[in-house]
């Protein structure tokens, strides 16, 4: 079994300033790291290759550092590690990163299971998962919580869509997206962080992909969406009003507006 | 005052004191403070904030101590009130009027403390310094920050996220502790080993003398690095326990953010190869910013009872390691030296951690292990010995688990040799050896050189176990110490050190 | 006249209802179609023959079904098949659809399918000048309001629930009703699925919540905190205190060492506010504390306070929500 694990290197959230008088975002104060979910992808890879002895590779779209990421995958137990990189690629959204990375997978070749992280903490858009799926024209299921039987032909999933819980069987190839609850990422050891430090990343660029996508569909040209502006939501600031007891039956029919006004109550 | 419910209290008029008794719980009634001196008071800081709630002022009396050490820590007397102070002046007021009325008062913060050094044993003013609770500089010249009291170590590591190179490292494990109460009761905690403990980290402070005058040391702006002008009173008021003055703002430390991190996990098999390791890897050169050692069981609570896991899989006894450098290659080449050392001692695995996430979580998983097991424990009396004798000390500890047919888990703050020996409960309570087993514990590390207590201080569970470190003579400086700075005995008296 | 474009709604039937998220988007996308110029239409995919009227009680001016058994379980890969379909031959320059686990699985492929940009999570949403869609999401932990506009069409967005209000029911509107073809319903690749159990609920997640702190007094109180709860659809949690006292389990507790949560409502009972529980629910919308000491820290976080005993205010309170 091949299985292909999508990673992504995000900026380290907490750090990631936002400069209100410029009006950007400022990564460069942030240290980098892979995107938590995508640890949580790695280890579903890991644990079916612990059992049918799958092979991992794992493909990342991201400037030449991104190496990082997929190497700290590698030490975690990827077999191979492929990172797209090209100024073609550059200020790609979920559109245009999807279908850089289908193009990718076919490139790669030959795969059953494409795991990805739910989102990525930096998007938050929980988007690139089931796009590429698109582009790949395969099935996926999002939100996986629990692989209750991976076996050569088919694959049993636990997700929660519709306010519930479903299993559901799939047969190959298909890309699933998993959520924290599927497991709890392992530690590298640090002799195989040390060996992964020394890994060979095999660059793909834009000539390596150039026959499954077209110019203008990856990169800033093949993105439809722009950020026109952005806009720094005012600091919560709270006038706190304070009612005695006495005036408790004033308080009561303020909360009820409050819930009608949130729309948190039917009216 | 009010009466919850006059079914379960009685009260009994004896010559003028009226004596309450709440007979539905363990607190044990006392005096109420008298009408005129509540009225005193508020006339201090005003009606909202002194609250004689009988509930309330038990839950400001408390301490973490209550909850982690039930059966041994004292539970405080009532009769005492809740006072919210604004500012320097409002206190510096309080305690000249408590001087006069010869009123305890005790400095309240959050209440993490672990030693009782703020239940009140008698009829006191518990002064909450709640509100002061802000950060009034952040010094990037001098690299410092300066806050008032109640600031809590979680709020002002919030603060410093904004800003992308200065960090403070001290982590004594609870966020909620706040700076005055760390200073006070000179914390220290996980990530000592590199800067040091709060002693190290405090360049200024405002305090409130117990006769009321409001001083300044560090300098009027308490900004000095060095100092050199008479006795320093600022380092005899941090770990003073808040008996020779109420700190009202504290000058810190903060240092340039090292950029890369590493958190090491090495198992090993037994506990003497993990404490052999310890000097091995100092007497190197290497200076973690943590070097902490865990055991199986208590981490392994610690961990589930926070819904996490520790990562782990092999061996019994840990050392937890938390490296930050300047360049990733050094994290690595640092790494590298402490992997051959410590396989020279037969470490079984050793898993590196570069997130920050997954640094978190094992941090937050050590930081965890007393509330996750205080359901079992009695006491954690935290010696602390000499780095090069912990393997010794270790040796006395299993010979002492012989003697007392007992189990003694170990967590420690193994990079600085102070220890935790945890005292388990046996079938649900004290077990009769408990007294004894903790005097063999605090005298076994003073006679090979060490402390009753390296960081959580005397307060009133350690009072006894003094005369171990210190002669007579010894004592009495003290006590003409405590004498010279408060002379009517007013602040939290009876805590930290012996009074004839 | 050649007929207007139109702003579709892509609508969630699941557990046997129209999921109320649907009812929002219509009075939103009302008020963007009449600016926009287009027509308010709904897609719904159906397992059964279910009453659509209401759509157009709420402002749909045409609603499309497709009706096939296949539909009676979120099958992704169907749906978009069909979708896809239908969008092939109708005019959309909007589709707006709810931003449930499934909207956020399904949208994303259809987006891609039609290679048009589609803006997840949108908290607003608006027209400009031009007559372009603006999508309105928060970025970076929330630090940041960005403005999304999409250079093709259609212009997708979704939409989280209970971020628009609902419109009211008008029973005189008037709409059409129309079946459209079936293109598929059978996924080889999908060789079984089934219903397990109903979702766990996460504080975390929840958009109101009910806390407890040491002001109530035993585990059994805090049924009364749940009883308010359940009577919001919230979530019942707690502070430290009576975690670490044994009252209430861990799952429950919010602050540093417990979860942080931001609901739009924060309910805080016999909570004093130690900056420990602060830091985990200062940035809820709205924070109603209720607490008998005056001087409580919770009240200088609060947007309303009440001075008083939880165990007279929750029961009150409760009997004029019912009413």
């Amino acid at each position: 079994m091949h299985i292909i694990v999508l990673i992504k290197q995000v900026p380290e959230m907490d750090k990631v300033l936002f400069d209100s008088e410029k009006g950007r975002v400022d990564r460069k104060s942030a240290g980098v790291e892979v995107n938590p979910f995508d640890l949580n992808a790695l280890e579903t890879a890991v644990g079916i290759k612990e059992k049918t002895g799958a092979e991992i590779s794992v493909l990342s779209m991201g400037p030449s550092r991104a190496e990082e990421a997929l190497k700290e995958a590698v030490a975690r137990g990827a077999d191979n590690a492929y990172l797209l990189n090209d100024q073609q690629f550059a200020g790609a959204d979920t559109i245009a990163t999807s279908a850089s990375l289908a193009a990718a997978v076919e490139t790669i070749g030959d795969y059953d299971l494409i795991i990805a992280g739910e989102m990525s903490v930096d998007g938050d858009t929980a988007q690139v998962g089931p796009q590429t799926a698109e582009f790949l024209n395969i099935n996926h299921a999002a939100y996986v919580s629990e692989l209750i039987s991976v076996e050569e032909d088919e694959i049993e999933i636990k997700t929660s869509l519709w306010q519930a819980n479903y299993s559901k069987t799939f047969t190959y190839p298909l890309l699933i997206t998993v959520t924290k609850d599927i497991n709890t990422p392992r530690l590298p050891s640090f002799k195989d962080k040390m060996k992964a430090r020394k890994a060979e990343v095999k660059l793909l660029t834009f000539e390596d992909i150039k026959n499954k996508v077209k110019i203008d569909e990856v990169g800033f040209k093949g993105s439809p969406t722009w950020v026109d502006n952005i806009v720094v939501p005012e600091e919560i600031s709270r006038k706190t009003k304070v009612f005695t007891e006495e005036e408790k039956e004033s308080a009561y029919k303020k909360i009820k507006e409050l819930l009608i006004e949130k729309n948190l109550m039917e009216d | 005052m009010e009466i919850p419910s006059l079914t379960t209290m009685i009260t009994i008029n004896i010559f003028e004191k009226t004596i309450r008794f709440d007979v539905t719980s363990n607190y044990i009634g006392g005096k109420i403070m008298k009408k005129e001196v509540i009225n005193d008071l508020i006339k201090i800081v005003g009606d909202k904030w002194v609250d004689q709630n009988p509930e309330r002022v038990l839950s400001y009396s408390r301490e973490s101590t209550n909850d982690n050490y039930s059966l041994v820590a004292p539970e405080p007397i009532a009769g005492s009130v809740v006072v919210k102070a604004a500012d320097a002046e409002d206190i510096s007021q309080i305690l000249k009027y408590a001087n006069q009325k010869k009123i305890n008062v005790i400095a309240r913060g959050a209440g993490t403390a672990l030693s009782a050094n703020t239940i009140p044993a008698q009829e006191s003013i518990i002064l909450s310094l709640e509100r002061l609770n802000k950060i009034l500089e952040l010094d990037e010249e001098n690299m410092l920050l300066k806050c008032e009291a109640a600031v809590s170590l979680g709020d002002l590591n919030e603060r410093l996220k904004s800003n992308d190179h200065l960090y403070f490292p001290l982590h004594p494990g609870d966020e909620g502790a706040q700076v005055g109460g760390m200073a006070a009761m000179n914390a220290g905690g996980v990530r000592a080993v590199k800067h040091g403990i709060m002693r190290n980290q405090v360049l200024g402070m405002e305090v409130v003398l117990p006769t009321g005058e409001i001083v300044n040391y560090g300098g009027s702006e308490g900004k000095l690095l060095k100092n050199n002008a008479g006795y320093d009173l600022m380092q005899l008021m941090i770990g003073s326990e808040g008996t020779l003055g109420i700190i009202t703002q504290v000058c810190l430390k903060l240092y340039p953010e090292p950029k890369a991190n590493g958190t090491l996990i090495v198992a090993f098999d037994s506990r003497e190869d993990a404490f052999a390791s310890v000097p091995a890897i100092l007497k190197k050169g290497i200076i973690p910013m943590a070097l902490e050692y865990v055991e199986k069981d208590e981490i392994e609570l610690a961990a589930a009872d926070i819904g996490k896991k520790w990562p782990a899989q092999n061996g019994k006894y840990f050392l937890m390691i938390m490296l930050a450098e300047a360049e990733e290659d050094d994290l690595f080449e640092i790494g590298a030296q402490i992997d051959q050392i410590t396989a020279e001692h037969n470490a079984v695995d050793m898993l590196i951690a570069q997130t920050s996430a997954e640094r978190k979580a094992i941090l937050d998983i050590r930081s965890h292990i007393l509330p996750a097991i205080s359901d079992k424990i009695i006491d954690s009396p935290d010696v602390t010995v000499p780095r090069s004798k912990l393997c010794e000390y270790l040796n006395i500890l299993n010979e002492l688990e012989e003697k007392y047919n007992t189990r003694c888990p170990v967590v420690a703050h193994a990079g600085d040799g102070n220890l935790h020996v945890i005292i388990l409960k046996e079938d649900g309570s004290k077990p009769d050896y408990y007294e004894s087993l903790k005097k063999d514990i605090y005298q076994n590390a003073v006679d090979i050189g060490g402390t009753i207590t390296g960081e959580h201080g005397v307060g009133e569970m350690r009072l006894e176990y003094l005369k171990m470190m210190y002669s007579e003579r010894e004592l009495e400086i003290m006590e003409k110490i405590k004498d010279a700075f408060d002379p009517n005995d007013i602040l939290n008296s009876g805590k930290s050190i012996i009074r004839k | 006249m050649a007929a207007k474009n139109e702003l579709l709604i892509l609508a969630e039937y699941s557990q046997d209802k129209i999921h109320p998220v649907v009812f929002e988007l219509l009075n939103k996308g009302k008020e963007l179609a009449d600016k926009a110029d287009l027509t308010l239409s709904v897609l719904i995919l159906l397992p059964e023959k279910v009453d659509l009227s209401e759509l157009i009680f709420h402002g749909a001016e045409k609603v499309y079904y497709i009706e096939d058994s296949a539909f009676a379980y979120p099958d992704e890969f169907l749906y978009k098949e069909n979708i896809l379909s239908f969008l092939k031959e109708h005019q959309v320059d909007i589709i707006l659809t709810g931003a449930s686990n499934f909207g956020r699985s399904l949208a994303p492929r259809i987006a891609a399918g039609l290679k048009t940009g589609l803006t997840a999570d949108c908290t607003a949403l608006d027209i400009d000048e031009e007559g372009n869609l603006v999508q309105i999401r928060p970025a970076f932990s929330e630090k940041i309001l960005a403005h999304i506009k999409s250079d093709t069409r259609p212009q997708m967005a979704t939409i989280r629930y209970q971020e628009f209000k609902k419109g009211s029911t008008d029973k005189t509107r008037q709409g059409e009703i129309i079946a459209c073809q079936l293109k598929r319903n059978e996924n080889p690749n999908l060789k079984q699925i089934k219903k397990l159990s109903n979702k766990e609920i996460n504080i975390a997640e929840a958009d109101i919540i009910v806390a407890g702190g040491s002001g109530v007094k035993n585990t059994e109180d805090f049924k009364l905190l749940k009883k308010l709860a359940d009577l919001l659809g919230g979530q019942l949690a707690a502070s430290r205190d009576v975690v670490d006292a044994g009252l209430i389990a861990k799952e429950y507790q919010v602050g540093y060492s417990g979860q942080r949560v931001k609901p739009k409502l924060y309910f805080a009972f016999g909570i004093s506010g130690a900056p420990q529980h602060l830091a985990g629910m200062k940035e809820a919308d709205t924070i109603i504390a209720v607490n008998t000491d005056p001087s409580a820290p919770i009240f200088n976080l609060a947007d309303y306070g009440i001075v008083a005993d939880l165990y007279q205010i929750i029961p009150e309170f409760i009997e004029m929500l019912k009413k």
